[in-house]
């Protein structure tokens, strides 16, 4: 798993043929070193902090999570229920990597970690995504981070 | 998620995508891509396993240094350990009464499992420091008298404010799943199949869902019926006939 030939025929033809917007411009950031990065995650886990709203069905918004969320204080409101959630239950590095990050802050080999991440509910329109993620970049820069690992499911 | 990442690129952030679905990212083309060989759910792969989940994500990390734009997409080359059984894993129990039986009978026996299952649930929160059930904001036990109360025809209202009844079912219904699988995982490395054939094919709690989203197929309300048809039991697991 997962190459498309381990999944149902009609899910991989799904997944394969999803429509996806067809952007006219290539954007191509660079920076610098790694250890002069700031990281943060974006999900699109449908992710959300223990005791703040859920994601309802296909919200085109965001949530925060802070860099200082305990482990067992993230929960996943993804709508989709065909994927697997075990590993995620077992580990949230396996979605949400951040105790990998702060290993990686620490020896020196990434610059910092995001004060605050954030997750999106993946099976939103992209394009209804936009001005949200646009809203992102902002508060992204406003914490110094320049770069983003974006982690699906 | 590559759309997300040429949103914030265009404003001046450098992004590099997991991806799960090579051809989503092909069509797409996000600037940068790391394809990898993982069951969907696990971008980075195997749960407990730091150096694989370090290679990972320092793979997807080291494209933010390299050439190779505006749009590149590299394979990660390793399948997820854990992808595979763990042919030692025994589930916490196998229980007696599935299948068969009536909506009453289903509903006693979803109560009585989940009860039985704390035991198990309580050794998977010493084991993993973590539980993630709680998205319906309700206890376990609610969680299981509000699905049996849905099975035996009471249409309970929705016990949360700001909750409607269907979308507090739906919650419910996760935070049960959730609850099952961790418990049936306190011991051992199953499988995400391994515990999906458990609580799909073994479990009261299963053969509960089953039967819930056969009868609200039927229900008037339109929102309980999409809900029951889509995001309650996986498509993988639905029984045709």
């Amino acid at each position: 798993m997962t190459r498309l030939t381990d999944l149902a025929p009609d899910q991989a033809k799904r997944l394969a043929e999803l429509e996806c917007p067809d952007f006219e411009t290539r954007p191509w950031v660079t920076g610098p070193v790694l250890s002069e990065r700031r990281v943060a995650i974006v999900s699109s886990a449908g992710l959300v902090v223990r005791g703040a709203d859920p994601f309802r069905g296909r919200d085109p918004d965001y949530r925060a999570i802070p860099s200082t969320v305990a482990a067992g204080d993230l929960l996943c409101s993804h709508i989709s229920i065909n994927f697997d959630r075990t590993g995620f239950q077992e580990d949230w590095n396996v979605v949400f990597p951040l105790d990998r990050l702060n290993e990686l802050a620490s020896e020196g080999t990434i610059g910092s970690v995001a004060a605050t991440h954030y997750s999106f509910m993946g099976a939103t329109d992209p394009i209804q995504m936009e001005p949200y993620a646009r809203e992102l970049a902002g508060r992204l820069k406003a914490d110094s981070v320049d770069a983003v690992v974006l982690s699906p499911v | 998620m590559s759309a997300l990442g040429h949103y914030l690129e265009e404003d001046g952030i450098a992004t590099v995508a997991i991806a799960l679905i090579r051809p989503q990212a092909e069509n797409t083309r996000p600037p940068r891509a790391l394809w990898v060989p993982f069951e969907l759910g696990r971008p980075f792969g195997p749960p407990s396993d730091v150096a694989f989940q370090k290679r990972v994500l320092l793979s997807a990390l080291g494209m933010l240094v390299e050439g190779g734009g505006p749009t590149r997409i590299i394979d990660f080359p390793d399948d997820d350990p854990r992808a595979q059984p763990d042919l030692t894993w025994k589930p916490p129990f196998v229980s007696a009464a599935v299948g068969g039986g009536d909506v009453e009978a289903l509903a006693v026996g979803l109560r009585a499992e989940v009860l039985s299952l704390q035991d198990a649930h309580q050794r998977w929160m010493a084991r993993h420091g973590r539980s993630t059930v709680g998205l319906s904001g309700l206890s376990i036990a609610a969680c299981a008298q509000y699905v049996a109360d849905w099975l035996t025809g009471k249409a309970p209202p929705s016990p949360r404010d700001g909750f409607s009844a269907p979308l507090i079912l739906r919650f419910a219904v996760d935070d049960l799943k959730a609850y099952c699988l961790e418990a049936a995982g306190e011991t051992g490395e199953p499988s995400s199949r391994q515990l999906g054939d458990w609580l799909w094919n073994q479990t009261a709690t299963g053969e509960a869902l089953h039967a819930l989203r056969q009868l609200l197929l039927a229900h008037a309300d339109e929102r309980l019926r999409l809900i029951v048809a889509n995001f309650m039991v996986p498509g993988a697991r639905l029984r045709t006939g």
